[in-house]
């Protein structure tokens, strides 16, 4: 998953559910290294909130993907938010 | 050997004293072999199950080095250890939590099907926080070191004693002192309020039994004394 042109990623999941693996599994594939560039706000929820778990991702021009981890699959998820970035990608590399 | 060393209780016949009583002469059969990197993983996944009374699994996000390093002293400090868990192999080990040997040849293919309550948690990168005594304070206090760390490492669950505990039970479990407060509060309890009350009860039976006693001993030394009396 390219993670380069995240700048704010938002999960809220319960670990115990079907989303734990997708969330965590997610979570983990941010590599510190972008702990400047991307702000991470993450939310571990009790099987008894009844706030539906999401993750949410703001790209650097400020397009904002929303995905619902029980549905998807961790590379289902990766796919998602690759195509938006691919897109990034060809527009930094035309303008350089 | 391994087994012993770990404080496995491995079925073992003493080695006769021809027999090399090195690694080999603990005959195990395990499933792979038995100086690989994983029998010994299960192995001590095995003493760190059976020898903590709380072990809280937690979520491990890419630790670098310096955070690695903080987290395991501040964990350290309140008593317990950080271990991070491979969770294939610690999947196999609860899937014959029950046998004696979770490496075992035999004991691997019996549990192939078993499932674990403690599964849901071991799903992308985990750890484990052991502690020897089960103390909820501990929980408590760890609950505070980890507020520091956010999305960093964060607790999923928990073993406590036997039983898989969830986030929502850990929550209720962390703010319940400890076992040996209870038991004071108890005794405490019992002396102030029932003090009383449950001292005449249960002295109550032994009086009564005095009591009849008492008369019934009076009762054969009256006419003696009345006798006595009339001569």
């Amino acid at each position: 998953m390219i993670t380069k042109y995240f700048s704010k990623v938002v999960i809220k999941f319960n670990p115990m559910g079907k989303d734990g693996k997708v969330a965590r599994v997610f979570l983990s594939s941010i590599p510190p290294s972008m702990k400047g560039s991307c702000s991470i706000d993450s939310q571990v929820l009790l099987s008894s909130s009844k706030v539906e778990p999401t993750i949410k991702v703001t790209f650097k021009d400020k397009k904002t993907i929303e995905a619902d981890p029980r549905n998807l699959n961790v590379q289902e998820l990766g796919n998602l938010f690759d195509r938006h970035s691919r897109q990034l990608g060809l527009k930094d590399s035309l303008q350089a | 050997m391994l087994g012993k060393i770990l404080g496995l209780n491995t079925k073992t016949s003493v080695p006769s004293i021809t027999s090399r009583w090195y690694a080999t002469a603990v005959k195990r059969n395990t499933f792979k072999p038995l100086d690989s990197r994983k029998t010994f993983l299960i192995d001590s996944y095995a003493s760190l199950m059976r020898h903590n009374q709380l072990v809280l699994f937690a979520h491990r996000n890419n630790l670098v080095k310096n955070d690695d390093d903080l987290f395991r002293s501040q964990i350290k400090q309140l008593g317990g250890e950080l271990v991070v868990i491979n969770n294939s192999l610690m999947k196999v080990y609860l899937r014959s939590e029950k046998d004696e040997d979770p490496a075992d040849a035999q004991t691997t293919l019996k549990n192939k099907r078993n499932k674990h309550p403690l599964f849901s948690v071991l799903n992308g990168p985990t750890a484990a926080i052991a502690f020897k005594e089960n103390d909820p304070s501990k929980i408590k206090q760890l609950y505070k070191v980890l507020k520091a760390a956010k999305e960093k490492l964060f607790v999923v669950g928990a073993k406590v004693d036997d039983d898989f505990y969830s986030l929502d039970k850990l929550d209720t479990y962390k703010d319940l002192p400890s076992k040996p407060e209870l038991q004071a509060q108890l005794v405490g309890l019992l002396n102030i309020l029932g003090g009383y009350g449950l001292t005449r009860t249960l002295e109550s039976a032994s009086n009564v039994l005095h009591l009849t006693l008492k008369s019934h001993h009076d009762n054969v030394e009256n006419p003696k004394t009345e006798q006595e009396e009339s001569k």
